[in-house]
């Protein structure tokens, strides 16, 4: 028994001190290729351009910016939202469900796996393992139970829902290890130890702005507000530190 | 007692005619206060601008990070850009006219963003000669009917836009109850 809390004691110290880690390794650098938000449409991988609209995802070469040239237009059958680029894939959140695309072959994205869900609104940002969603449950995107949706994606053939964690209204999300920043509307920006991915721990959030969507910008964090864009300082990943607020 | 009767039976049918009568009048002819779009010719729609001067944002959209720059969409009218190379002192700096545009993504120095159902390409390498570079028209062609200049920027009534014009920008005036946005 003695043993076993002694244990649980130093696991449990393990694990804060990883939330703490500040990890240097920037999650976009000076790269040619910005950094969109958990909200766009639009995304750069390599030489293509794909974008989402409700019902298509259109891909176009722009190795030569003078001459793009369209290389796909993939009907789809659900009402696409968003579009997040990870590696050689995209997720893309719909009002129905999360559907990964291999670009392995860049021209021709291929749906390779897929989780569906109740209707509701669904961005997504992702990494190897792990896929976070969130979903808003509304009278527009539909009666799906709000929250923050954590998904297994190391089988991308087979993404399992770990976990759900009940939020009023998410909205865009943004992740830099070990920090995920969930938007929640009027409630302000919700901060999540990721350390264990599949399991957040949360901590103090940021009250006091709307939030929409955010982009961690190496050791910046960019959020868009109903009333502006508030930046935060994130050198220390789990402590955003206010810099300045550019009002409307 | 006989003609009580009738006048029972028959003065529910009119009232319920006369409700119909109503309704239809309503439809076809009754106007209210609301939005009804301004159309332009596609030389004007699609004409890129950039203005090296702050713009109040009406309704921010979607933002983008590319280096020391933020961009946040204007959605139907532009890009508003934000000189981030001191964060303490951030500020906007300028607006990119892009009618019809929603989305927006930079690689090398190149914006790539959509008027209407094009995709633009905008030389990002002097800023003070934004310009464009190049257009592959109506390459996304749901964004066509979806771009956000097409509906008026707040809820309301407003006049359904003929989509085989281009609009580019909405007038408060009186409109028949065609079309409403939530």
């Amino acid at each position: 028994m003695k043993v076993s809390g002694y244990l649980l004691f130093v696991t449990l110290t393990i694990l804060l001190f990883g939330c703490e880690k500040s990890d240097n390794a920037a999650p976009f650098s000076n790269s040619s290729t910005g950094v969109g938000g958990s909200l766009a449409k639009f995304t750069i991988v390599g030489n293509y351009i794909y974008a989402v609209s409700s019902h298509y995802l259109y891909t176009v070469d722009i190795s030569d910016p003078a001459h793009p040239v369209t290389t796909g237009q993939h009907l789809l059958n659900f009402d696409m939202e968003t579009i997040y680029p990870y590696k050689n894939r995209l997720f893309i959140g719909s009002r129905t469900g999360l559907y990964i695309y291999s670009i392995d072959t860049a021209s021709a994205p291929r749906l390779i796996g897929e989780a569906k869900h109740g209707r509701s609104c669904d961005p997504v940002v992702a990494n190897d393992s792990v896929s976070y969603s969130t979903l808003k449950g509304s009278s527009v995107c539909g009666p799906a139970t709000s929250g923050l949706y954590i998904y297994d994606v190391k089988d991308l053939n087979n993404p399992v829902l770990k976990k759900t964690i009940p939020i009023n209204e998410p909205i865009g999300l943004g992740m830099a290890d070990s920090a995920l920043y969930v938007c929640c509307a009027g409630e302000g920006l919700k901060v999540y130890c990721i350390s264990n991915a599949y399991d957040p721990v949360e901590r103090p959030s940021l009250p006091g702005a709307d939030f929409i969507d955010v982009i961690p910008y190496n050791n910046i964090l960019i959020g868009w507000v109903s009333d502006g864009i508030i930046l935060y300082d994130i050198s220390n990943r789990l402590h955003p530190i206010f810099i300045k607020k550019i009002a409307n | 007692m006989h003609l009580k009767r009738i006048i029972l039976l028959i003065a529910p049918v009119v009232l319920l005619l006369s409700c119909w009568k109503i309704k239809e009048k309503n439809n076809s002819s009754a106007k209210v206060w609301g939005y009804k779009p301004v159309y332009g010719t596609e030389t004007f729609a699609k004409n890129i601008l950039y203005t090296p001067v702050a713009q109040p944002v009406i309704s921010g959209g979607n933002i983008y990070a590319y280096q020391n720059y933020i961009f946040q969409i204007e959605p139907g009218f532009g890009i508003h850009v934000i000189d981030n190379h001191i964060p303490s002192a951030a500020t906007r700096i300028g607006f990119i006219t892009v009618k019809g545009c929603s989305q927006v993504s930079i690689k090398d120095d190149k914006i790539y963003t959509n008027s209407y159902d094009d995709l633009v390409v905008l030389d990002f390498s002097n800023l003070n000669n934004l310009r464009e570079y190049s257009r592959l028209k109506g390459v996304f062609t749901e964004y066509r009917f979806g771009s956000p200049i097409s509906q008026p920027p707040l809820r309301g009534y407003f006049e359904c836009p003929d989509y085989s014009k281009f609009v580019v920008g909405w007038v408060k005036d009186s409109v028949y109850q065609t079309c409403f946005k939530n």
